[in-house]
């Protein structure tokens, strides 16, 4: 990201901390110490033994190795992460996104020892952690949330109560997140299933059973407002970003500005956002999320108090730097501008890549990266952290890179996207990024016709078409001519000697 | 043969001058240029048509990016075949139609699996015809200068005595 913020927050060589260690890995532990570096802030990371030699390893100018059962189990453990902070006297922790980032005993844990962890307070990422709490606090600040039904550890009741809502309903996991203990009802003959299959998930994946039901949008858009607050009451918001366009339950495609979004309810959205931020005293940068009905209305739906995996489409229209933003806000310095001094020029669009395979409901795909070529131009950010020869594995999330476009308008920003995914060159791990170049280019997404059912209103028109019969037999000879013994045969053996071998039917 | 998502495609060389001809699921296709096998961006030209691509190969398999798609192409195990079929493990079948143009084994001679026993001539192309296995010549169907056709039995292996 080439737009520093104001200089005069670090002049006088007064740079907020010294050393930072980041709790993650991948593409976006790099891109946070791509800031650091820019900050001349020195970068710790951390990495399970199988990841040793990972990009953000190398990148970072010093590296602890955290032990664990699983590589994941290691970016969990918030103790030894926190000791390996301070056997390097790091004085702060950047958590990124997913892994401890918001959890709460960890951001208190890492107070207790001494160090800022660079996100809210405890009691913040506590209170918009529990989705109960969250609705509850936004109710209560004038923040628009659906009709619902609180939880009870009575099924029955709970059933009863949800049916006069009136249908179709959303079952949802009070603790939950990533789909997991979510369901659609449409009837009340279903109600009492479906709440207790909720429960069961809920317990499993988060050792909460409660659940509760709320009025569910038909055709809904995701819809989603970056905010920054300073801790004291101050907060400003960067707009807001789409993110539409889901497969099981997770965004893929994600953009700012919101295509077709009547300016009075961007402003309402917003204005609320910024009600909820200031109300808590909130201190860091963060999302609040909205699901948008075809009608207009809006309701809460959470609130994300870390760094979004989209946050780069927010930089890319406004110029800022939010890990700076982070940065600067976690060592008290405050917003970097006012609400009137934000503004946005064009469009961007963020693709996520993922190892898997969209003919096949989006399931997991691994392999090994055998050739990488990625996109390059001054309006695109590749981030990743892939390396040739990568083992591509389920033991991280599949996402292997983000590709963010910049435009001066949506058409372009697609038509930029488009390109850029055509020129990425990803063999040995099936991805979706032709899937992705798909989307953009269907009329739909084209007319930012956009819901959370896009995927699935459109799959069969997005699902790779069949090649054609002389595309299908220049790729085989393109391919049998990559195996040494074939090429030799087909232009080298000696004749007496030839021999076609594993080629015989 | 090779598989793509599991569906087979058969390739044979039809000819190899003046110019390359190779034969995909029964479709002639002349060839122009040599890629170098393995890594990289390359170029053939096929039909008369500039084809450009990007290859990289593991193991048995080879990675590939045209025509707008991202393809693994897989060798088929020729062995796992042979072992599916359970009989083919007894015998050897014309890759294509050709006639023998050389007979290196007896009837009752022993054979290691992957030794050549006939040589063939197929379009121009010879072809060495290997035992799928370990094993003792039972019969050999056809002499030098006998013709073919596809799929019928050149060669028959000894049935393995059964596990006591």
């Amino acid at each position: 990201m080439n737009s520093p913020l104001a200089p005069a927050r670090t002049a006088g060589n007064t740079v907020p901390f010294r050393k930072i260690l980041i709790a993650n890995r991948g593409e976006i532990a790099c891109r946070v110490i791509r800031t650091l570096n820019a900050m001349q802030i020195a970068s710790v990371a951390i990495h399970h033994r199988v990841e040793a030699n990972a990009r953000h390893v190398r990148m970072a100018d010093e590296a602890v190795e955290i032990a664990g059962e699983t590589p994941i189990a290691a970016h969990l453990d918030a103790n030894a992460i926190i000791a390996a902070a301070r056997s390097v006297n790091a004085d702060a922790i950047h958590p990124g996104y997913g892994f401890l980032s918001e959890n709460a005993a960890f951001a208190r844990a890492v107070a207790d020892a001494g160090l800022t962890f660079i996100g809210p307070n405890a009691e913040t990422i506590a209170l918009m952690g529990d989705k109960i709490s969250a609705r509850s606090f936004a109710a209560a600040h004038g923040v628009p949330v659906a009709p619902s039904v609180m939880p009870t550890q009575d099924i029955d009741t709970f059933a009863q109560e949800a049916a006069r809502i009136g249908f179709p309903l959303l079952i949802k996991a009070a603790a939950g997140g990533g789909g997991k203990g979510m369901s659609i009802v449409r009837s009340a003959a279903e109600l009492a299933d479906a709440a207790r299959i909720a429960a069961s998930e809920a317990q499993r994946y988060f050792g909460d059973g409660r659940v509760y039901a709320e009025l569910y949008v038909e055709r809904p858009r995701h819809i989603e407002v970056q905010v920054l607050g300073d801790g004291k009451g101050g907060a400003i918001h960067l707009f807001e970003r789409e993110c539409s366009v889901q497969r099981r339950f997770q965004k893929i495609i994600e953009e700012a500005p919101a295509a077709n979004l009547p300016e009075s309810a961007c402003d309402e959205m917003c204005a609320a956002a910024v009600r909820l931020v200031s109300a808590a005293n909130y201190q860091n940068a963060g999302t609040v999320e909205f699901i948008l009905g075809a009608d207009g209305r809006f309701f809460f739906l959470e609130m994300n108090t870390r760094l979004q995996v989209e946050h780069p489409v927010t930089e890319m229209i406004t110029g800022l730097d939010l890990v700076r933003t982070q940065i600067e806000i976690a060592a008290g310095y405050g917003l970097p501008l006012t609400q009137d001094k934000v503004r946005r020029s064009g469009h961007a669009i963020e693709c996520r890549i993922c190892a898997e395979d969209p003919a096949r409901d989006f399931l997991p795909e691994t392999g090994v990266i055998q050739w990488l070529d990625v996109p390059a131009a001054d309006y695109l950010r590749f981030e990743n952290a892939l390396d040739l020869k990568q083992r591509i594995t389920t033991d991280f999330d599949p996402m292997l890179a983000k590709l963010v476009v910049h435009g001066p308008d949506r058409n372009t920003a697609i038509e930029r996207s488009i390109k850029a995914l055509n020129e990425l060159t990803l063999l040995g791990v099936k991805t979706n990024a032709d899937y992705l170049a798909a989307v953009l280019g269907h009329q739909a997404f084209r007319a930012g016709d956009l819901h959370t059912g896009f995927v699935a209103e459109h799959r069969s028109a997005l699902l790779a078409t069949a090649p054609s019969d002389v595309e299908l037999d220049h790729t085989i000879i393109a391919a049998v001519l990559g195996f040494k013994e074939f090429d030799a045969l087909a232009f080298e053996t000696p004749e007496p000697f030839a021999t076609i071998g594993p080629w015989r039917n | 043969m090779l598989l793509i998502d599991g569906q087979k495609h058969e390739v044979t060389v039809v000819r190899r001058r003046p110019q390359l001809v190779l034969r995909v699921n029964g479709r002639d296709h002349e060839v122009r240029g040599r890629s170098s096998p393995g890594v990289g961006r390359q170029a053939l030209v096929i039909d008369g048509d500039s084809v450009e691509f990007v290859r990289a190969a593991a193991g048995e398999s080879q990675f590939l990016r045209l025509y707008g798609r991202s393809v693994e192409v897989k060798l088929a195990d020729v062995r796992a075949t042979g072992a599916n079929a359970g009989a083919a493990q007894d015998s050897i079948k014309a890759p294509m139609p050709g006639a023998i143009i050389s007979v290196h084994k007896a009837v009752g001679e022993t054979v290691s699996r992957g030794e050549t026993v006939v040589t063939i001539e197929s379009m121009k192309l010879q072809t060495a015809l290997v035992s799928p296995r370990d094993g003792v010549i039972a019969t050999i169907e056809r002499t030098l200068g006998d013709s073919f056709e596809k799929d019928e039995v050149i060669v028959s292996l000894e049935p393995l005595a059964e596990e006591a």
